[in-house]
């Protein structure tokens, strides 16, 4: 696994993400409702939320794929310009690959964009920041693999060039247990070498994951219908029961009513 | 511009093309209409020449104005629509390149595709041709197959930049179909049908002709292997009488290259202004 260092952070330099009062509407739906966010360089955060809470909205409008009322930048710059200069590497919650080409062909190709040097196999191999193994046989059509597998080479084609700010929606989507701690695992070398990443993921469902969780990520930001509601260590997102028979999610210090996602998915922000 | 993206984008697009059906497919019907209507057209190069615009080389023109144009407008118009409908488009536009880099590379990798398919086709025509056809008609040849690859540039341009805007692939491919009949035919149809009525005069034809891209470039098909502009009828007959054929052919290419401009500069701006 080759991970690309990042310079050490400079007191002068801008934060690695800025989102301030960011807003999104779909006619008169609004998906983001006054959000702000900041994340230094080597912060690796987890956007968490319920299915619709805007997550996947708020990592477009930091590609910059989407228009939004607000400000976004990524080290003091636009974000559309930050994508030009290779500073953002993101994985689209849905994205199909073209079957007729092969793991290698799609590896190749994003590393020529990125202008990374991938003349013959081991450097391709080389070329993606993901442990061995993780990706499967560089020959293999795009077409003969799983989900999981394909996951893992749209995966690897946002990660060549180890961007300085990562932007995953919902990465573990149909990934085994290996490959998922595999990915954790590269999150964690990705902090090391001071890269900075925000991880949508859905409601964490078990004690167990948050606990994994907790060991990559430095954050937790909870969405709820287009609002930051909570922004704390993972393990302050814990499973809570049912509040007298209506399901509610709260978190301390905040007494704002929650929507109804089903006991077993509840969690609560506990003090951060 | 970064052409380092935009080739890399070109390749990506030409691998992804020729290994389609769709390329494929008009290839292989290609090469097998142009060797038909080489043969056919045998008897009539040996007594005329190809040079000489007889039934041979008209069928070569119009297969050329026909087949890749329609291939080049529906490869374009699956582009962006379907790299959007599949999710891809998020993916490429958040890497180090520009709108306008991405357009460039996916014009470029698609009329790749549609060259190989010209190259194809009259590859088999002049390989037929060259047992009966003298140096004259080899240059008529190369000279119509030039043309053609400038109409496919066109014809692309034009369906990347319906992919760019249209709602969904479907429509895309749908609206793309639209264009090339309006241009391979129904504009045809209706100057032919009005020109008398409303006397558009020879004037009013040239302009109708610089405004179809595929009637420009079967006049400059005509032109470059040769032909007497009079065989265009009133229309070769007004270019002779104030531009000439060096002056005509000038006008065609004009209006071709504008064509690709104004269809990559549509292309662009739709990729900006549409979330991919």
């Amino acid at each position: 696994m080759r991970i690309r260092k990042h310079a050490p952070p400079d007191n002068g330099m801008p934060e690695m993400l800025s989102i301030q009062s960011v807003k999104k509407s779909f006619g008169d739906s609004v998906v983001l409702d006054d959000v702000s966010l900041q994340l230094k360089q080597g912060d690796i955060a987890l956007l968490v939320g319920a299915n619709g809470s805007g997550k996947s909205t708020l990592l477009r409008c930091v590609a910059g794929l989407t228009s939004f009322d607000g400000t976004a930048l990524v080290l003091g710059a636009d974000p559309r310009s930050a994508a030009r200069r290779g500073l953002i590497g993101y994985l689209p919650q849905l994205v199909a690959l073209p079957e007729a080409v092969t793991v290698g062909e799609v590896v190749a190709f994003f590393a020529r964009l990125r202008g990374v040097s991938v003349s013959g196999p081991d450097e391709l191999a080389a070329a993606v920041p993901l442990p061995d193994g993780f990706l499967p046989a560089l020959e293999r059509p795009i077409g003969a693999l799983s989900g999981g597998m394909r996951r893992r080479v749209a995966l690897a084609a946002a990660l060549i060039g180890s961007p300085p700010l990562v932007l995953l929606d919902e990465p573990a989507a149909s990934l085994d247990e290996e490959h998922s701690a595999s990915l954790w695992e590269t999150m964690k070398a990705l902090r090391a070498a001071g890269g900075t990443a925000l991880i949508a993921m859905p409601l964490l469902v078990t004690s167990l994951l948050r606990h994994d969780l907790a060991t990559v990520a430095d954050r937790a930001v909870l969405l709820d219908r287009g609002r930051v509601v909570h922004d704390g260590s993972v393990e302050s997102l814990r499973p809570t029961p049912a509040l007298g028979g209506s399901p509610r999610m709260s978190a301390v210090g905040d007494s704002r009513p929650m929507p109804a996602v089903g006991a077993q998915r509840l969690m609560s922000a506990g003090s951060r | 511009m970064s052409y380092r993206a935009v080739f890399a984008v070109a390749g990506w697009e030409f691998r992804l093309a020729v290994r389609g059906r769709l390329v494929m497919g008009t290839a292989l019907t290609f090469t097998v209409v142009c060797v038909v209507a080489t043969l056919l057209g045998l008897r009539s190069l040996s007594e005329l020449g190809l040079a000489g615009v007889g039934p041979g080389t008209a069928a070569l023109i119009n297969l050329a104005i026909l087949f890749p144009p329609l291939m080049g407008m529906m490869l374009g118009a699956n582009s962006l629509s379907s790299a959007r409908e599949r999710g891809l488009l998020p993916l490429m536009l958040v890497q180090p390149l520009s709108r306008l880099d991405h357009v460039a590379g996916v014009v470029i990798g698609l009329v790749g595709a549609v060259w190989l398919t010209i190259g194809f086709g009259f590859g088999a025509s002049a390989l037929l041709l060259a047992s009966v056809a003298g140096a004259a008609d080899i240059g008529g040849l190369l000279a119509i197959v030039a043309s053609a690859l400038g109409v496919a540039i066109v014809a692309v341009a034009l369906g990347v930049a319906v992919s760019a805007i249209a709602g969904s692939r479907l429509q895309a491919l749908g609206l793309s179909m639209g264009l090339w009949f309006l241009f391979a035919f129904a504009i045809d149809l209706v100057l032919a049908g009005v020109a008398a009525s409303v006397h558009l005069g020879p004037l009013g034809l040239f302009v109708g002709v610089l405004l179809n891209p595929l009637e420009a470039g079967r006049v400059l098909m005509v032109l470059a292997s040769g032909g007497d502009a009079l065989t265009l009828g009133p229309f070769g007959a007004y270019l002779n009488v104030t531009v000439g054929a060096a002056g005509a052919t000038l006008a065609v290419c004009a209006s071709l290259a504008t064509w690709t401009g104004l269809s990559v500069l549509a292309a662009w701006a739709g990729v900006t202004r549409r979330e991919p």
